[in-house]
């Protein structure tokens, strides 16, 4: 007690080797890595990805270039998928759907995040009157028919108003503004119950700002639940984006959006089936992949399902 | 600080948790402040940094950091002076740490949030800071994550948390309830040479009496959000006048007195703080009440130079008090 003890210790050279570090990200991708039904959404996402990056390069025939052979022509070597009432390679239009759905799904994830995310936030950490507006918006906004409002928010952007041109960007504003909901309603759960941990206490008296508190301390403990709710907003938007362009709101032709090309083949699906079967079982494979893989994440992410 | 009130307004009414605390603590001293839970400790600490849990407020006193009122403070002042001035130790280092970031990390955000050091400045002390704790190998350390820290190594980490920003004022709240018992010992030692290095004083909140004796220099035992004796540690433990701190001690194993077995517990529970008993706040649980401690509430009276305390009996007027308590 009398002497005062050695201020800093000597530096320790280790002989031995440090184990490997196990961050939240990289044990979720263990777990998931052993779910074989998630791996296999993964590996359907994955070729979706690509062919959509080849298909902004490359497609056999250009999407929009009619007539490169007979109308309503089946599956052939020159055509794998065939061609369509006018005469499109269906394959092509396939890649060319592929990059649309790409775009639509994890822009609408992105932009939904953007407005979810930090209401949630602060809904759950100011709590009081913000809680209670942003909360209150929620459960009205809960309580609209969100297809009927995406409808009308697309026709009013892009054709009342002309603030966005008809395309990609006003499909996934619509859909992102009529389903933030979800991922506000999780975040600020997640914040509510974050806020009262005892390490947001010490940042609090630490002197933190509420700014960092948010960004440092909440946000990312939360990151788990909050990539999963987006996993599933991607096929949700994907959907969504479909059924707008099967009705003939959503994209305009030629954009070879795959809702639209089953629309298309419609007309012809008792003699030529192929081309309403194209579209619809790649959209059929994008959500079931998507579904598997956020189900997947969603057990990855739980600290409970650990085995 | 001085006449510390704070109340707690709950749908039942007023609940007073701290009424008519004053205390001095100079600089570099060591100031324990001891009781059972409830007592009021921890909100007297937390008064400190104005972060009373709602829905509690400061009802009165004034709260002195040299020359500033911390009452008066804007939230921007307070926010600064938290972490900066007054820096806070937690109880349970398990919790007390963000899980998903690295611990050099939240090292340098503690320093980050203030304006005392610049980001390179930050970013170079994280490791001098783990050092100093005397966490091994800090420079491999400080990419680890809490959860590969054990927890007296979580302590240090907290502990460089809130030395990092050199505060003059050091608030320990039962920083060793947690950790075993040979982990406390070398906790406690950093903390005083943390404290003699860095000329900063300790508030050290506990009900751990031997952690007291070994590392304050002064003792505030506080009973039912009042401070019941004060005094010199010496003084205190030698010479306790208050019954409670009689108890306390009497409570308290001791392996300098082989011929006491048994220890001597005290009765009953502390009051509840929304139903206070009249009178001495401690009469229902004494064994060495008069009739007048059950009317009126004594005040806290010097009984040695340095030593304050608030019965109407004292200890030192009871003959016997050891046969007289196992009766």
């Amino acid at each position: 007690m009398a002497q005062a003890a050695p201020i800093s210790q000597p530096e320790v050279e280790l002989t031995y080797e440090v184990p490997e570090q196990v961050t939240l990200l990289n044990d979720a991708w263990r777990r998931l890595k052993r779910n074989r039904i998630a791996l296999v959404g993964a590996v359907i996402i994955g070729i979706l990805l690509i062919v959509a990056l080849i298909s902004i390069i490359w497609t056999p025939y250009p999407v929009w270039l009619q007539a490169v052979g007979p109308t309503y022509q089946t599956p052939s070597l020159k055509h794998p998928l065939g061609l369509d009432q006018a005469g499109r390679d269906i394959l092509s239009r396939i890649m060319g759907g592929a990059l649309i759905t790409v775009e639509v799904g994890i822009g609408s994830a992105i932009i939904l995040s953007l407005i979810g995310i930090p209401l949630g936030l602060i809904a759950g950490f100011y709590r009081g009157k913000v809680d209670t507006i942003i909360s209150f918006f929620i459960n009205i906004w809960y309580g609209i028919p969100d297809l009927l409002v995406a409808l009308i928010l697309v026709f009013v952007l892009s054709d009342a108003l002309h603030l966005i041109p008809r395309g990609v960007l006003v499909i996934i504003i619509a859909f992102a503004l009529t389903r933030w909901m979800d991922v506000a309603r999780l975040v600020r759960g997640q914040t509510l119950s974050l806020r009262e941990r005892e390490f947001v206490e010490a940042a609090r008296m630490g002197g933190a700002r509420d700014f960092a508190m948010l960004t440092r301390h909440i946000f990312p403990n939360a990151l788990g639940p909050i990539i999963v709710q987006a996993t599933f907003a991607i096929p949700a938007a994907v959907l969504f984006e479909a059924f707008l362009s099967f009705l003939g709101l959503g994209l305009p032709p030629p954009t070879p959006s795959w809702g639209a090309m089953a629309a298309d083949g419609y007309h012809g699906m008792d003699f030529a089936p192929h081309i309403v079967l194209a579209p619809t079982v790649a959209l059929s494979l994008t959500l079931m992949a998507f579904n598997w893989l956020g189900d997947g994440l969603r057990d990855a992410f739980d600290p409970r399902m650990k085995r | 600080m001085q006449d510390l009130r704070v109340q707690f307004f709950v749908s039942e009414g007023t609940v007073t948790a701290v009424d008519g605390v004053s205390f001095e603590v100079d600089r570099g001293e060591i100031v324990g402040i001891v009781g059972e839970s409830g007592s009021g400790k921890t909100m007297t600490a937390l008064s400190l940094l104005r972060l009373i849990p709602e829905p509690g407020r400061i009802t009165n006193g004034r709260i002195l950091y040299g020359e500033k009122d911390i009452a008066q403070m804007t939230d921007e002042e307070i926010r600064e002076f938290r972490g900066n001035e007054v820096a806070m130790i937690f109880q349970d280092p398990m919790t007390s740490l963000n899980p998903v970031l690295r611990i050099g990390f939240q090292v340098e955000e503690a320093m980050a949030a203030h304006s005392r050091f610049t980001n390179q400045q930050s970013r170079d002390r994280v490791v001098p800071m783990l050092q100093r704790v005397r966490i091994p190998a800090a420079k491999d350390r400080v990419r680890d994550y809490p959860h590969q820290f054990s927890g007296g190594m979580r302590q240090r980490g907290m502990i460089a948390m809130g030395v990092s920003n050199e505060p003059s004022l050091l608030i320990a709240d039962e920083p060793t309830t947690a950790l075993d018992v040979t982990v406390q010992a070398s906790i406690i030692e950093l903390l005083r040479d943390l404290s003699r290095e860095l000329r900063a004083s300790v508030i050290l909140i506990t009900h751990n009496m031997a952690l007291v004796a070994s590392l304050c220099n002064r003792v505030i035992v506080m009973y039912a959000g009042r401070i019941v004796e004060q005094g010199p540690t010496r003084a205190i433990f030698k010479n306790p006048q208050h019954p409670y701190t009689w108890s306390l001690l009497r409570s308290m194993p001791r392996m300098d007195e082989v011929g006491h077995e048994r220890l001597v517990s005290i009765r009953g529970l502390p009051p509840d703080l929304s139903k206070m008993p009249p009178g001495c706040k401690f009469h229902p649980r004494c064994r060495f009440r008069i009739d007048k401690c059950l009317t009126e509430e004594p005040p806290l009276a010097e009984v040695d130079p340095a030593q304050d305390a608030r019965c109407w009996v004292l200890m030192k007027n009871i003959p016997n008090p050891e046969a007289e308590a196992l009766k």
